[in-house]
């Protein structure tokens, strides 16, 4: 499973809804996120990928897209915290 | 007032009130754990601003509302120090929604994070305050017994959290560990700015007899006096600051003038 489908199954599972609408383009309005999904999705995401996504990156992703892409950067990096 | 040599955790002390207590605690001596759980860039400032006060600091990330995690802070301090003398429950989240809105998700959420890990922080707290007693210190607000708007799920966890205050007092009371709480109107932080409208700073800022908000400064300085020997007989109170705001809601809507 690539990197961006397990984020879309955490992000999915959280906001409840069905992961086929969410595209690299969704925001997370679209998603129907809130600020406690969001949170939520980003310690599961740490979690699964032992890294760390601090706020002050996090409030700078406009759509899953930068979401996912950050976390395969912080991946390819070698999971460096 | 000196801590000089004490050992203080503040959980959720890498900004706004939970920094202003770590640096003053600091600047009493005190060596300090700072404890982040979303923003480590502040944190690590935090601990720099510690360090320059001529005590030790050291950076621990742990989302107090998941107990595996709350575990392992403490398992690092137990291996680390060996003893801890102050922990000031400080880290704190919650959903402003209106009441009816409120989810199992947010309630679990909040409650989680500001009343659960209050009490598995203060339980391994005072395993390390054995033989050497301590202070333990909450954050509460006055929300715990007055209602604010879209605040009902924070202020149920705050009033728990109260109550936790005054059982903690008399149960530690013979381990040596005095424990109390503040309770404070809205602080001007970031979360506040986060959480609330505009206008919330400029209507308490006008609901305030003192004539300003409260500041972090504010909070840390009585947190630092409940942390001082001085307070050893102050057990399970609830200290509010709030510039008067809660005993002069009549005088300030006029009704209370009397009769010329």
């Amino acid at each position: 499973m690539t990197i961006e489908e397990q984020v879309k199954d955490i992000l999915a599972r959280i906001t409840r809804v069905d992961k086929s609408i969410i595209t690299r383009e969704s925001t997370f309005k679209e998603i129907k996120a809130d600020s406690l999904d969001v949170v939520q999705a980003l310690v599961a995401v740490e979690e699964t990928f032992g890294i760390e996504i601090p706020d002050e990156e996090a409030q700078k992703f406009e759509n899953f897209g930068d979401f996912v892409s950050y976390v395969e950067n912080k991946v390819g990096q070698g999971q460096k915290v | 007032m000196s801590l000089e040599g004490k050992l203080a955790l503040i959980t959720g002390s890498g900004r706004g009130i939970g920094r202003a207590i770590a640096l003053k605690l600091a600047s009493q001596g005190a060596d300090i754990i700072v404890d982040f759980f979303r923003h480590r860039e502040s944190a690590e400032q935090t601990a720099r601003d510690i360090e320059a006060l001529g005590v030790k600091a050291e950076v621990i990330r742990a989302n107090v509302g998941d107990p595996a995690k709350v575990d392992e802070l403490f398992d690092m301090i137990g291996n680390k120090f060996g003893h801890l003398d102050i922990l000031i429950n400080n880290a704190a989240s919650g959903v402003g929604r209106p009441l009816v809105d409120i989810d199992v998700k947010a309630w679990e959420w909040t409650m989680d994070i500001n009343v659960r890990a209050s009490l598995l922080c203060a339980q391994r707290a005072a395993k390390l305050m054995v033989d050497r007693g301590g202070k333990i210190v909450g954050i509460s607000s006055l929300g715990s017994r007055f209602v604010l708007p879209n605040y009902t799920v924070v202020g149920v966890s705050k009033a728990a959290l109260e109550a936790l205050t005054r059982y903690l007092a008399i149960e530690l009371a013979p381990q040596g560990i005095c424990v109390n709480a503040i309770a404070a109107s809205a602080v001007e932080t970031e979360a506040l700015k986060f959480y609330f409208k505009e206008g919330l700073v400029k209507d308490t800022r006008q609901a305030t007899p003192a004539g300003r908000m409260v500041m972090p400064e504010d909070v840390a300085n009585v947190v630092a006096f409940l942390c001082s020997e001085e307070a050893f007989m102050i057990r399970g109170q609830i200290i509010v600051i709030d510039g008067g705001t809660s005993i002069g809601v009549l005088a300030l809507a006029g009704k209370g003038e009397q009769k010329e």
